[in-house]
């Protein structure tokens, strides 16, 4: 898991401006459930999982969710966004454990 | 003085069966119910919703869910979540959740959107314990819920093991 907090985050190349464009995400995280036990201690391992995902493009919060343990490993997402403006998209993910992992891509419609 | 020693024999077997059928159904189940924990209790879906919405009512439409009908592994199944419904300034879909009624915790995931999003749909991979309903609710920023919900067949649950 040395990777862990990695983010891949695409939006299609050739964008005009206004259109709807789908954004596809995905996280590193082992995203575990507290349900799972260690196959040689027999001991649960504790629960570890992303729960708050904020997206914002420019300076305006677009998109936020909350996560359960449910949501698979590597978690991954799409969302739609309205490419109406020629700006950074940041998406910042946090885990129960306090850390915080976030990317940046250029959202540039012609 | 006998028959109270005959009777608390007569006692100490019943008792001592009935802790051996405990003991023995307890051994048995985690085998069956993997990864059921005797201190974890399942959360009722109609639990969780009446926690999130209070005594709301969910109308059916407007939710249209994309799901496997059969899940191979439990740990990665696909749910892509589309609304119909308007994404305009003063109209739009707040959010979107996602429930795997089958889970201890049947909440997966609350997605909240903006009209900025132009598009009421999301998509995610999520863990189903077993066979159960996956159910999505939409709700706008008007106060309205609508649901819809598929039953998908999990053949390897995917919480613990």
């Amino acid at each position: 898991m040395a990777e862990i907090g990695k983010i891949m985050i695409k939006v299609p190349g050739a964008i005009k401006k206004g259109d709807v464009i789908p954004v596809k995400a995905m996280v590193v995280h082992p995203m575990e459930t507290g349900q799972r036990k260690d196959s040689k201690t027999q001991n649960l391992i504790p629960e570890h999982y992303i729960n708050d995902v904020k997206v914002y493009y420019g300076s305006d919060m677009v998109t936020s969710m909350e996560w359960g343990i449910a949501v698979s490993t590597n978690p991954f997402i799409t969302f739609y966004l309205k490419a109406d403006k020629a700006a950074p998209l940041k998406m910042v993910f946090k885990d129960n454990k306090g850390a915080s992992f976030e990317q940046t891509v250029q959202v540039n419609p012609q | 003085m006998r028959e109270n020693i005959k009777l608390s024999r007569r006692g100490f077997i019943k008792a001592t069966g009935a802790a051996c059928t405990a003991v023995l159904m307890a051994g048995a189940l985690p085998g069956f119910l993997k990864p059921v924990m005797a201190a974890e209790e399942q959360i009722d879906i109609k639990d969780a919703l009446k926690k999130l919405f209070g005594d709301k009512k969910i109308e059916t439409g407007h939710v249209d869910l994309d799901v496997p009908i059969i899940a191979e592994n439990g740990a990665v199944v696909p749910v892509t979540v589309t609304s119909d419904l308007p994404m305009a300034a003063g109209d739009y879909v707040k959010n979107i959740y996602v429930f795997s009624e089958g889970n201890l915790n049947p909440f997966v995931a609350k997605v909240g959107l903006t009209s900025a999003n132009g598009k009421a749909e999301i998509a995610t991979r999520i863990k189903m314990r077993k066979t159960s309903n996956v159910r999505a609710v939409v709700e706008t920023s008007k106060g309205n819920l609508y649901q819809n919900m598929k039953e998908v067949k999990v053949t390897v649950g995917g919480c613990g093991g």
